[in-house]
């Protein structure tokens, strides 16, 4: 076992200030082990980070944790005392919750509804709507959202809808919560809130086991850091112990260099992309993409910084034919277009690569083959599907992306989420793109599969692709864009050199009103 | 992961683990075959007559109907779509045959006749119609396709009700004088000692089999049912794909009809009532799911077979009707319960990761 080492420094955490522990679980599924005696603490009152790749074991610990699932073997200690969960309900009977990192809100159901799922308030077996309400509008009063509970959770932002599950717990008042990359759906906004909220929570004596794919937030938030590392927990220590370097070391298992820059691109001629005035409408005539300019050429990397709801993907879907514009015009190699289809606009080599892999992109039952292929299957045959011709690009192009599977023929949904990007990212490749739309290219990526898609990317570009992506890392935007634009409220607020990309010019153009200079 | 490793690296040994895995995965694959062949042997040894060639040139041609009908209605399915219409086709197709061969069209008062091949092609391309019907009905007008399947089962039906005013039409066997003989040999012909519905049921599942597995249209269909949005979001052009497999749903159903017809030399309005059913449990039986995304037509086929095995060697059990239905239920419902312990022992793997 690599180094484990105890806090030794500062204020040093003792023993007794363990609210939970797990002693010794492994956890076996036919074929592999997951979890393989893993002692993990959670400190009282503390944020408790547990940070690891993917397929690291993290999620499976959480789940047992939580209830959702029984270890193998080993056992579990709260407050000293051993305990078994059942399910997630006897979990929640212990004061234990976990908020997802897929969200599980019910969509048909008001806010109040799903803050009560499961344990409805109720008097001789009638749900009393008043109290929940009360009692909702409370909890969420507390995570400063100021929703009506009676509003059908569906309709909220996907934020807000986080909010709505952190505070199914506050209503229930767990004394120990779970967030499973509560940050990934959220504009940096709702993340400052989202951490003023943990804050609060510690104050209010709740333990937190905090999970992020987000270097940057772990360090300002966390208190107690675990690595967990192939089934097994690969180092732990406190604030004070534990820097960036440590983390990826630990994670990893050997030294990546996360920071860098995409290479200067040198000036290929014309643009290839431009709009001009671009304006998008909802059904309900509310205004996503107000006058929207921008331009991009072969070889360069245009990185457009915005948070959530701010129209980049609306932006993105235009460009790619998913959506049709209300105004303005978009000229692809000098030429005006207009889509109607995504067919259309793929048949000029624009190819997208949405933000929810899950949603938009993959068909979970099929082989990672075909789901690679799906896009062009028609060039391996007009009429019947050439399998050998298929089989050897989508290898050829699974290799060149590093997609780590022991079986291009197990099914898609098999694979990690970095590797599940990557096969989203091979099918847009695969239609020989000369301009690649990418939507949040790395969300819920863990850091060396996100390395390896920035790698993919600066090649790409080198080779001449134009590359436009949306992000809402700042880390991202300034890790791989050329040129930097900011979107804000469907406007594009700023434009500038990658170089000229501070944080706290990026941050203070998108989030427009926050003050600047609020975070370190 | 451990065992994640490049596709580059050569591959490593299978373990133990792996190999009662997949040997797990195979019988649960190929279970319904299974239950065939268990079904088979067990009938058999009930009854002396039921591995003769006479009773098994009977079972072939039932199973033969339900078979065309699951293979063509797999596709609706595959794509995550429904098809209730399949009967009402069925029997309107029928209706349509025995009117022109019975009747003929008007011109100006006198009846003209058509030849028997003609009347075959209209009918079938009225199944088509109505299956194109019902992909417009649940793509450009949005209606949900058990809905817009429902309102086409019942157009369908009063539509073969109202051809003939509700009477059947007797003698499809045409006339010399009309030149229109020769409509019953669709349902009775033999053709190398072997029915011709069964030969047409042979070559419509190859034909389905190549479709669904080796096309462009086969991938669009599968990632169709699969997931909607990615699917659109690829380029593929979803609502045309879901038309299609309504219109080789409403095909197959057509077919049946003729056969049907084709055997009873005569057109009945009521026939193919409840035939949707015996083909969606046939699809269901074979493993495929009703969200759409996941199945195969052979296992479509092979539940057909399941469904017609059962069905007849009940009947010569002697196990009366009423009991057959209470069997056929259980069966179906065991099957999908099989199915959802596959589904929940393969989420497992993949959990382990």
């Amino acid at each position: 076992m690599p180094s484990v080492e105890q806090p030794t420094t500062g204020t040093a955490l003792m023993r007794g200030d363990i609210v939970l522990e797990s002693r010794e679980i492994v956890r076996e599924y036919p074929g592999t082990r997951a979890l393989k005696g893993v002692n993990f603490r959670v400190y009282r009152n503390k944020v408790n980070v547990l940070i690891g790749e993917n397929g690291a074991g993290k999620s499976t610990l959480m789940r047992i944790l939580a209830g959702a699932e029984t270890a193998t073997s080993g056992e579990l200690i709260l407050e000293g005392k051993p305990v078994v969960f059942k399910d997630t309900r006897a979990a929640s009977r212990h004061g234990v919750a976990m908020v997802h990192q897929e969200l599980s809100i019910l969509p048909n159901l008001p806010i109040s509804d799903n803050i009560f799922a499961g344990c409805e308030l109720s008097r001789m077996g009638v749900v009393s709507d008043r109290e929940q309400a009360v009692r909702s509008k409370d909890a969420l009063h507390k995570l400063g959202c100021e929703a009506d509970p009676g509003v059908l959770a569906g309709t909220l932002p996907l934020g807000q809808q986080q909010l709505v599950e952190i505070a199914r717990s506050l209503a229930h008042s767990f004394r120990i919560l779970i967030l499973d990359e509560p940050t990934s759906a959220l504009s940096s906004a709702e993340c400052e809130r989202l951490f003023a909220i943990i804050h609060e929570l510690k104050r209010q004596g709740v333990s937190i086991i905090y999970i992020s794919h987000r270097l940057q937030e772990l360090l300002d938030l966390g208190d107690y850091f675990t690595v967990l590392r192939d089934g097994q927990i690969a180092g732990e220590g406190q604030r004070c112990n534990v820097d960036r370097e440590w983390i990826i070391d630990r994670m990893t298992g050997r030294s990546t260099q996360l920071d860098g820059s995409s290479p200067e691109a040198e000036d290929a001629g014309n643009d290839l992309l431009r709009t001009d005035a671009l304006t998008v409408k909802t059904f309900g005539g509310r205004l996503v993409l107000d006058h929207v300019s921008l331009s991009a050429r072969p070889g360069h990397i245009l990185g457009i910084y915005g948070l959530l709801g701010s129209g980049r993907t609306e932006l993105l879907e235009t460009l790619a034919g998913a959506r049709s514009a209300d105004g303005g015009e978009i000229l692809f190699r000098g030429q005006k277009c207009k889509f109607m289809r995504v067919a259309d606009a793929m048949q000029l080599g624009i190819a997208l690569v949405p933000e929810d892999r899950k949603r938009d992109a993959l068909i979970p039952d099929r082989s990672i083959r075909e789901n690679i292929s799906l896009a062009v299957v028609r060039r391996f045959g007009r009429y019947f599907i050439s399998r050998r011709k298929e089989s050897v690009r989508v290898q050829q192009l699974a290799g060149e992306l590093c997609i780590k599977a022991t079986d291009l023929e197990r099914p898609v949904s098999s694979l990690s989420g970095g590797n599940q990007q990557k096969v989203v990212l091979a099918r847009s490749l695969l239609c020989e793109p000369s301009l690649l739309l990418l939507d949040e290219p790395t969300r819920g990526v863990d850091v060396s599969a996100k390395a390896e898609i920035y790698q993919s990317l600066r090649l790409l570009a080198s080779r001449g692709l134009c590359i436009v992506f949306t992000s809402s890392e700042i880390e991202e935007i300034q890790q791989l864009a050329h040129r930097v634009m900011v979107l804000s409220r469907g406007a594009v607020v700023d434009s500038f050199h990658v170089n000229a990309a501070s944080d706290t010019r990026l941050f203070s153009a998108a989030s427009g009103m926050i003050p600047l200079g609020s975070e370190n | 992961m451990n065992e994640v490793m490049s596709p580059l690296s050569p591959p490593s040994p299978l373990r133990a683990g792996a190999a009662w895995r997949s040997t797990a995965a195979l019988l649960l694959k190929l279970r319904s075959l299974l239950a065939l062949a268990i079904l088979v042997l067990f009938f058999s040894s009930m009854t002396s007559s039921f591995l003769t060639a006479n009773n098994l040139s009977i079972l072939a041609k039932h199973v033969a109907i339900t078979a065309l009908l699951a293979v063509g209605t797999s596709f609706v399915i595959l794509a995550g779509g429904i098809d209730l219409s399949l009967g009402s086709v069925a029997g309107l197709s029928g209706m349509i045959a025995g009117y022109l061969l019975v009747d003929g069209m008007r011109f100006a008062g006198a009846p003209h006749f058509l030849p028997a091949w003609l009347v075959i092609l209209l009918s079938l391309a009225c199944g088509g119609i109505v299956g194109w019907v019902n992909g417009i009905l649940v793509t450009r007008f949005s209606i949900p396709p058990f809905i817009a399947t429902l309102g086409t089962l019942y157009v369908g039906r009063g539509a073969a009700l109202l051809i003939s005013n509700g009477r059947t039409f007797p003698d499809l066997a045409g006339d010399a004088a009309r030149h229109n003989t020769g409509f019953p040999l669709l349902g009775q012909a033999y053709l190398a000692g072997i029915p011709l519905p069964v030969w047409l049921m042979a070559m419509l599942a190859f034909l389905a089999w190549l479709l669904a597995s080796k096309t462009p249209f086969g991938r669009h269909v599968y990632a169709v049912g699969g997931n909607e949005r990615a699917a659109l979001l690829c380029g593929i052009a979803v609502s045309r794909v879901k038309i299609w497999t309504y219109i080789i749903s409403g095909f197959c159903a057509a077919l049946v009809g003729l056969i049907i017809a084709g055997q009873l030399e005569a057109a009945h309005p009521a026939t193919g009532q409840s035939f949707e059913l015996n083909a969606i449990a046939a699809v269901v039986l074979g493993g495929t799911s009703l969200i759409g995304g996941r199945g195969s037509i052979g296992g479509s086929l092979v539940g057909a077979f399941v469904i017609g095995v059962l069905a007849d060697g009940l009947v010569m059990l002697g196990v009366s009707e009423f009991w057959q239905m209470v069997i056929k239920g259980v069966v179906i419902i065991l099957a999908v319960g099989i199915d959802q312990l596959q589904n929940r022992f393969q989420l497992r793997l993949q959990e382990s990761r």
